[in-house]
């Protein structure tokens, strides 16, 4: 009783923030049925995953305050899972997909170990460091594909079982279920006995160990948490995309990307993933579609993400969450 | 009368310097003991080794009956000996009832429980006025009290208290004075204090142990400890020169 009254509780936001928020959900709801392109309706999913991602980060990154930078490795794991499991033994996404979460979770276990026996800079290189060991290893292992990746056959008819729709609204609508999953998990997470200790560890750990918390434990699980987040987007991306290849779904630009998309918007905030995916994918997709046509001019997205994370770093970084609180306490 | 804490001949040495030499005292249930010493005598480190922060060169440490020697902190929190730093730092993500609230979490699955007996602890603190405010916008005295109150939240049954009144004004040295006696006897936590600030520690201890370059050099009720010609020598000299300096200033 008391987790579902939690799960529903935003008493700590002003009603505005809380009213603006559901004004947005019912944007996300009716999108679908306003007229659009199949341009925006590409960008709102990519949103809705970028979204689910930072959600997912932001528990380890936010919260707890550890830098991650190799989230890519689990959604490959995700995606890969899905995909092979449909290629060859025909099983649903809705089965395969919480088993590439079960495998995501135990590979992160593993590397979360030792990991977390690292702090600051030397935790975010080294995750980014077993992201791409394991890009490596999918790249060259034949029975996942190697380094073309794998194609999922397109059934006959389309199947809610298999995730193959004509229409990209179903995508859209699946996707945006497991959003409120997610989003109404991590409300419930941040005020949980969990969420409370990883922001202490955060805080000051030293303290934080002193108050009777397994600082170690707290993260491994924590990491657990996000994982789980970014493996079922993964697996959801192998469906959508009907393809998955190694240099894409476990890049180092995609695990940069979610890290940054959570912090421009806002770490450890229940808002912040989301309005740095709003922010970002738009831009993203936008940029990507200006600069494909220019060859001389590949790379300067890249570049513009710099940028961004420079301001955000030096300006404030609670990213732009941050800035709206701080508006709001100078005029109180 | 059974020791809630007993410490037999810890050693503490970093690298070559040892800032623990042998060092035999122990704590009765029910007492209240002062530690004291010049700059740099060993007493947060003693009180590190204690809680677990460090791993003690040679010797045993034992709370409430069970060796808790080396073992890592958030283990001797468990087992109910609460500490706070000397010096206190929180970057300012929590709120002060959030902080508190990350202390009772320790005895408890339950939001609204830990919520509840922080409440509970605000009203012993006097916090009330400062709930919804970062700990980093507190004025140093009510820092002092939110770290004793989330160290109280975690419901021990011993408190290590490195400092807690320095940097206070004569008032509020008062006010923590009454504070720590509310602990001690009504809450019925032992109270073990490292502190300066003599009125204070004279005044509450039962005994007192003095540390000098990390030696135990005396132990004794307030009195005997006053008039110990080794420890004015090493430490209240100075000390009661230079507050007949400021005195007279
Ligand atoms: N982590 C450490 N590494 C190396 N040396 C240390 C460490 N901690 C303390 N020391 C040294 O050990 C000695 C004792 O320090 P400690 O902090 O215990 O003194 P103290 O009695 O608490 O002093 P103060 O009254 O100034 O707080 C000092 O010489 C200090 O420099
Ligand atoms: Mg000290």
């Amino acid at each position: 009783m008391e987790t579902l009254r939690n799960i529903f509780d935003f008493s700590d936001f002003p009603r505005k923030d809380v009213a603006v928020f559901g004004l947005f959900c019912v944007f996300l709801f009716i999108f679908p049925l306003i007229p659009h392109s199949s341009f925006s309706m590409a960008t709102m999913i990519q949103f809705l995953m970028f979204a689910l991602y930072g959600m997912g980060w932001n528990t380890i990154g936010g919260y707890g305050g550890q830098v991650d930078l190799g989230k890519a490795q689990f959604a490959g794991i995700g995606a890969y899972t899905t995909a092979v499991m449909l290629i060859r033994w025909n099983v649903p996404f809705w089965v395969s997909a919480p088993i590439g979460m079960g495998f995501a979770i135990i590979w992160s276990f593993v590397i979360g170990y030792p990991l977390f026996r690292m702090r600051g800079h030397y935790f975010a290189i080294a995750t980014i460091a077993t992201s791409l060991v394991l890009l490596d290893v999918f790249q060259v292992w034949d029975f996942v594909g190697g380094a073309q990746g794998l194609e999922i056959p397109l059934k006959k008819m389309p199947s809610f079982l298999y995730l193959q729709f004509r229409n990209d609204a179903y995508y859209y609508y699946i996707l945006l279920f497991l959003f409120f999953i997610g989003f109404f998990y991590i409300n419930w997470f941040r005020k949980s006995r969990l969420g409370f200790q990883l922001r202490a560890i955060k805080d000051n750990e030293e303290v934080a160990r002193s108050l009777g918390i397994n600082a170690h434990w707290c993260k491994i699980k924590a990491y657990a948490i996000a994982t789980s987040f970014v493996a079922v987007v993964g697996s959801f991306h192998a469906c959508y995309n009907f393809n998955i290849e190694p240099e894409d779904i476990m890049s180092l630009d995609l695990s940069i990307l979610i890290a940054m998309m959570a912090m421009v918007g806002g770490a450890g905030s229940l808002w912040g993933p989301i309005i740095g995916a709003a922010v970002l994918v738009p831009l993203k997709s936008y940029l990507g579609s200006w600069l494909g046509g220019k060859a001389g001019l590949a790379g300067l997205d890249l570049v513009i993400y710099a940028l961004i994370i420079m301001v955000i770093a030096a300006f404030e970084p609670r990213g732009i969450w941050g800035i709206v609180e701080k508006a709001r306490r100078k005029r109180t | 009368m059974t020791p809630i804490l007993e410490v037999q001949g810890v050693t503490k040495d970093f690298g070559g310097l040892r800032a623990n030499n042998d060092i035999s005292f122990s704590v009765q249930k029910g007492e209240l003991l002062g530690l004291i010493g010049p700059n740099g005598a060993g007493k947060s480190t003693l009180f590190n080794c204690v809680a677990g922060v460090y791993n003690v060169t040679a010797g045993h440490i034992f709370f409430d009956g069970r060796e808790i020697t080396n073992k890592k902190p958030y283990e001797i929190a468990r087992l109910g000996l609460a500490r706070t730093f000397q010096i206190f730092v929180a970057s300012g993500d929590l709120s002060v009832l959030e902080n508190i609230m990350v202390g009772s979490f320790l005895r408890t699955h339950s939001r609204s429980v830990a919520k509840q007996r922080a409440e509970e602890i605000i009203d012993i603190m006097e916090l009330g006025d400062h709930v919804d405010h970062w700990v980093s916008e507190l004025p140093v005295a009510a820092q002092k009290r939110v770290a004793m109150a989330t160290a109280l939240a975690t419901q021990p049954k011993m408190l290590l208290l490195d400092e807690v009144a320095a940097g206070l004004n004569p008032t509020e040295i008062d006010g923590m004075m009454a504070l720590i006696r509310q602990i001690h006897y009504d809450m019925g936590i032992n109270v073990m204090l490292i502190e300066h600030v003599m009125e204070l520690v004279m005044n509450i201890s039962h005994r007192v142990i003095v540390l000098d370059s990390g030696n135990l050099i005396a132990e004794g009720k307030p009195e005997e400890i006053k008039q110990n010609p080794e420890v004015i020598k090493a430490y209240l000299g100075e000390r009661f020169v230079a507050q007949q300096r400021r005195e007279g200033a």
